[in-house]
């Protein structure tokens, strides 16, 4: 709306101007002009023309043109001046009205900066909880496997000492005692064992190939 | 079990398949000195018999033989042939190395008690600690301390656990 208002005084201004140079330059073939060409007859007009010259001799032509010139200066002079104050007032208006769009803009864009600060704020915030969502979950599940692979390796450990306890009582009996066993001292303990297993020794010799 | 009447005996000291060899390659020597003595036409006063193993006295007086015989010779050889062929067999294994008192023992035993015939073949197995393994012909007895050890195994857990829980 403003820029209208601007175009509308800019064009009242052209066209103020440009009446004064139309009156200007009427003004001036008037008094430059040819003259009449009334035809006046014998002397009346004769005198009539020195009346003329008489009233309007040269000085006071010079005179008129004088104030001619005086008064279109003082309207060019006037005029300049409304030109220049509303030059200035719509200049003062054109100021404030780029001061305001240029604000109302920079407003415009700095929120959509600040919108789009804070989108991105928003994402960065939302991708890290859901990161660290996933590397609590994975830290949990890792935590889990590794309960669960400890008690399996525990278990694992568990039976496989009790499968092979025989072996290490036997190896630490062997590693404590082994040089103080004397298979003398074990014949005894031999021969009760093949008495025990005697029908099962007979039976497979009886029967051997 | 009882000892057929008349039947050949193999003295304790006669273990294994090594020693019957053993014996018929001396009974073989011996032989063979013998006929070379009969060649030679070498007065039975004069005949030096070369001396012969305990093993082969032993088993020369728990059969009462005569070997200057030839035919009790021969009953000899064939008898440790058979024996050498058809004797049944058992590996016995042991955590150190047996005396012979003690072989003697166990040989003993074995032909009261198993076979009159049965030759036993000695073995070493160093993680035994205590006792043997006795392997037939299709069987393995482990009499071992270990073995043991694992027909107790849940006292031994028991225990373990009780102590654990103390």
């Amino acid at each position: 709306m403003t820029i209208w208002w601007l175009a509308l005084i800019l064009a009242f201004l052209a066209a103020a101007g440009l009446a004064f140079v139309w009156l200007a330059v009427r003004i001036g073939g008037t008094q430059g002009g040819s003259p009449s060409k009334v035809s006046l007859s014998g002397s009346a007009a004769d005198a009539a023309k020195e009346d003329v010259e008489h009233i309007f001799n040269d000085e006071f032509r010079e005179e008129l043109r004088n104030r001619g010139r005086l008064h279109f200066e003082k309207i060019i002079g006037e005029n300049a001046m409304f030109l220049q104050q509303d030059l200035r007032l719509t200049t003062s208006q054109l100021n404030e009205y780029m001061k305001t769009e240029i604000t109302k803009k920079l407003k415009e864009e700095f929120d959509k900066y600040e919108q789009s600060i804070m989108d991105a704020k928003q994402l960065a915030i939302d991708a890290i909880e859901k990161t660290n969502a996933a590397v609590d979950e994975q830290r949990k599940r890792l935590g889990e496997e590794l309960q669960n692979e400890v008690r399996e390796q525990k278990l694992h450990l568990i039976k496989h000492f009790e499968e092979n306890m025989a072996d290490v009582v036997n190896h630490y009996v062997l590693s404590a005692i082994g040089n103080q066993i004397d298979l003398t001292d074990q014949l005894e303990y031999i021969l009760a064992e093949l008495e025990a297993n005697k029908e099962a020794i007979v039976e497979d010799i009886s029967n051997g190939a | 079990m009882e000892r057929e009447a008349g039947a050949f005996v193999l003295p304790p000291l006669v273990v294994g398949i090594a020693d019957i060899m053993r014996l018929k390659r001396e009974l073989d020597a011996l032989y063979e000195y013998l006929h070379q003595s009969a060649l030679r036409h070498t007065p039975e006063t004069e005949l030096k018999l070369p001396k012969t193993s305990r093993v082969l006295d032993e088993l020369i007086k728990a059969n009462k033989l005569d070997l200057l015989k030839r035919e009790q010779y021969e009953l000899v050889m064939a008898q440790l042939n058979a024996i050498e062929q058809r004797a049944p067999q058992i590996h016995l294994s042991f955590s150190s190395d047996p005396s012979s008192a003690f072989i003697v023992r166990i040989v003993e035993w074995l032909r009261q008690n198993i076979h009159p015939g049965v030759l036993v073949q000695i073995g070493l197995q160093p993680t035994l600690a205590a006792g043997c393994v006795v392997r037939t012909t299709n069987k393995q007895f482990d009499l071992s301390l270990k073995h043991h050890f694992e027909t107790a195994r849940p006292l031994l857990i028991q225990k373990l656990q009780d102590g654990a829980a103390a």
